[in-house]
């Protein structure tokens, strides 16, 4: 079994100008975790989930690989994360995506429970290898449900 | 002069030592400045070929290595790794800031002093990657540019570092090399950096701090950090702060216990560890010190064994008297002449240049100066010369020390670069105004 059979060929994705508005109303109306996000060309950019709209309500100092790894000395409200998540509505997409580990259609069924399992995520994204177009996306739900499928 | 005619192996095909001895320096330097190879492996291989061409043998090359410098880097960075767990940095950030009801030039002068003092204890690097994410955090919440800020941070860390014995590696080594003690640094050059760090603010005042300008309710959100709660583990902190103490104690008191600075350093370091892993299991022991070890720059402390063969193996041959004795013919065997010159190209060589292998080329040349001064004690001028030198001139250009980078990193994630041209334009003349100021110094002190 590989990537091509047990992904989704047509997943839901976002264009690399969309804004992190339409993102927040897609994650919350269908309450999706991670959308994909392309370019015109199709091809995958990077992943905007639920992480990504985190990110959106933190201050950019915290969010640098060499930044603050604990920030209980901020007395934020509720209303002040909101505020910075508002001010960023019109940003685009693609300055908040994360870029995770690929799967490609041939990759083997094992070796993508190992991308999820290391990645912590719950979908990889299945992209051709040679001109990195966005061809489906396996979500560990489509995985499950073909396992207990199998087993019963 | 340590080395000697007995340290030299037989030198392959007969070559002259001198010529290969000097052509292997001058590549090294020139591959380090490329930054093509890992100054590690540069420095390494150079040190190996040096043996295996015969300029000198494992003995001497081992000879050559100073493990006072060593021991006292690795002591200094164990102890860092583990404070800088403790939050205390942040902490300090933070009620510096509020000291001043966070107003955004009182934060910038705030900010400089506490980079200044830091960098004075710890290394200029660890310094940054501590101070500078929760300055970043101020000036977000500010709404103002943190592009003053990071300038004043980079000018900061290297000038403070300039102050004392272990706040700089060009000041380990020539205290090292030369048995000059921490209270030796702190007499002769922290006056003259309280000096400069105050007069480095003035243009940085003038070019931006007169215009920054942030909202009372972004000021107020600033005030409202709670500084205790950076803070992490309490009982940590109290051992990190008591284990520093008692190594500051040591260093200003090594000279009545006899010992070196390395010995001080290690002993905090092992001292530690050992409260920091007090009653955890073996496993976890070993897990947390690694972890310590592991923050130790490998890269730099094997730089700095690499290089210490290289240059003791191209004194051994007599290149360095050779020059020391150019130079002394050129500035006459005065010694004021010889203090400006060294003060002087080492600022603008150490702009360009790392200033670790130029310092550590300079201090054989220099004691090679010994006799016509009239020995080691005419020397001293020299020394601070060196110092001010190489320390102050890394603030010149964006690679002249490598806190610079990593502040102009932490700029570019940020949104922010600092670009080099536009950092050397600014940054030159005020690296300058402080070489200026050290020469007034060594001349009004010394000369």
């Amino acid at each position: 079994m590989t990537a091509q059979t047990l992904m989704n060929p047509h997943p839901m994705t976002l264009r690399s100008s969309d804004t992190v508005a339409t993102a927040a109303d897609h994650i919350l109306k269908h309450h999706l975790r991670h959308l994909p996000v392309v370019d015109e060309q199709g091809r995958y950019l990077g992943t905007f989930s639920i992480y990504s709209l985190l990110k959106l309500t933190l201050p950019k100092a915290v969010l640098d690989k060499y930044g603050l790894d604990h920030v209980s000395f901020i007395t934020e409200n509720i209303g002040d994360l909101a505020k910075r998540l508002g001010g960023r509505r019109e940003d685009p997409v693609k300055n908040w995506v994360n870029v995770h580990d690929v799967a490609h259609p041939d990759t083997p069924a094992m070796e993508v429970m190992l991308l999820m399992l290391h990645g912590r995520t719950t979908s990889v994204p299945v992209v051709d290898k040679t001109n990195d177009r966005l061809e489906g996306i396996i979500s560990f739900w489509d995985v499950l449900e073909k396992l207990m499928g199998e087993s019963a | 002069m340590h080395g000697s005619e007995a340290d030299a192996a037989s030198v392959l095909f007969g070559l002259n030592p001198m010529w290969v001895a000097a052509v292997l320096f001058a590549i090294t330097y020139i591959v380090v400045m490329t930054e093509k190879v890992n100054r590690a492996i540069v420095s390494l291989l150079a040190a190996g070929l040096m043996i295996v061409l015969g300029v000198l043998n494992q003995e001497a090359a081992i000879r050559g290595i100073d493990f006072n410098t060593i021991g006292l880097l690795i002591g200094m960075m164990v102890i860092v790794a583990i404070t800088r767990q403790s939050g205390v940095f942040q902490f300090l950030a933070i009620w510096a800031a509020k000291k001043v009801q966070a107003r955004p030039w009182g934060i910038l002068v705030m900010i400089s002093l506490v980079t200044a003092v830091t960098s004075a204890f710890l290394d200029n690097v660890t310094t940054v990657l501590l101070v500078v994410p929760v300055t970043l955090l101020i000036t977000e919440e500010l709404k103002v540019s943190p592009y003053p800020y990071l300038f004043a941070m980079i000018f900061s860390s290297n000038i403070g570092g300039t102050a004392t014995l272990i706040g700089d590696p060009p000041n380990i080594m020539i205290g090292s090399a030369t048995g000059l003690t921490f209270n030796d640094f702190a007499y002769n050059l922290t006056p003259a950096i309280v000096v400069i760090m105050a007069a480095t603010l003035i243009p940085i005042y003038f070019i931006w701090g007169r215009h920054l300008k942030a909202a009372p309710e972004d000021r107020q959100r600033v005030m409202q950090f709670n500084e205790r709660e950076a803070i992490t583990d309490q009982r940590l902190l109290k051992q990190c702060l008591s284990v520093i103490g008692l190594v500051i104690a040591g260093f200003i008191f090594a000279k009545a216990l006899h010992l070196e600075a390395a010995t001080v350093a290690m002993t905090g370091a092992a001292l530690l560890l050992l409260l920091a892993n007090f009653g955890r299991d073996a496993e976890h022991q070993s897990k947390h010190v690694l972890e310590a070890f592991n923050e130790v720059e490998w890269i730099t402390i094997f730089f700095f064994v690499g290089l210490f063969i290289v240059v003791h193996g191209v004194d051994g041959t007599g290149l360095l008297k050779l020059l020391a004795d150019k130079m002394l013919a050129l500035t006459g065997g005065n010694l004021t002449a010889t203090s400006m010159i060294i003060l002087w190209s080492s600022a603008i060589l150490s702009a360009i240049i790392d200033n670790i292998p130029f310092v550590a080329t300079m201090i054989p040349l220099i004691k090679a100066m010994a006799p016509t001064f009239g020995g080691p004690e005419g020397l001293m001028p020299l020394w601070w010369a060196l110092s001010l030198g190489a320390c102050l001139g890394g603030n010149g250009t964006l690679i002249g020390a490598s806190a610079n980078l990593v502040v102009a990193g932490f700029a570019e994630r940020a949104g922010q670069p600092i670009r080099f041209m536009q950092y050397t334009l600014l940054a030159f003349p005020i690296m300058l105004m402080s070489i200026a100021i050290s020469m007034i110094y060594l001349y009004w002190r010394y000369l």
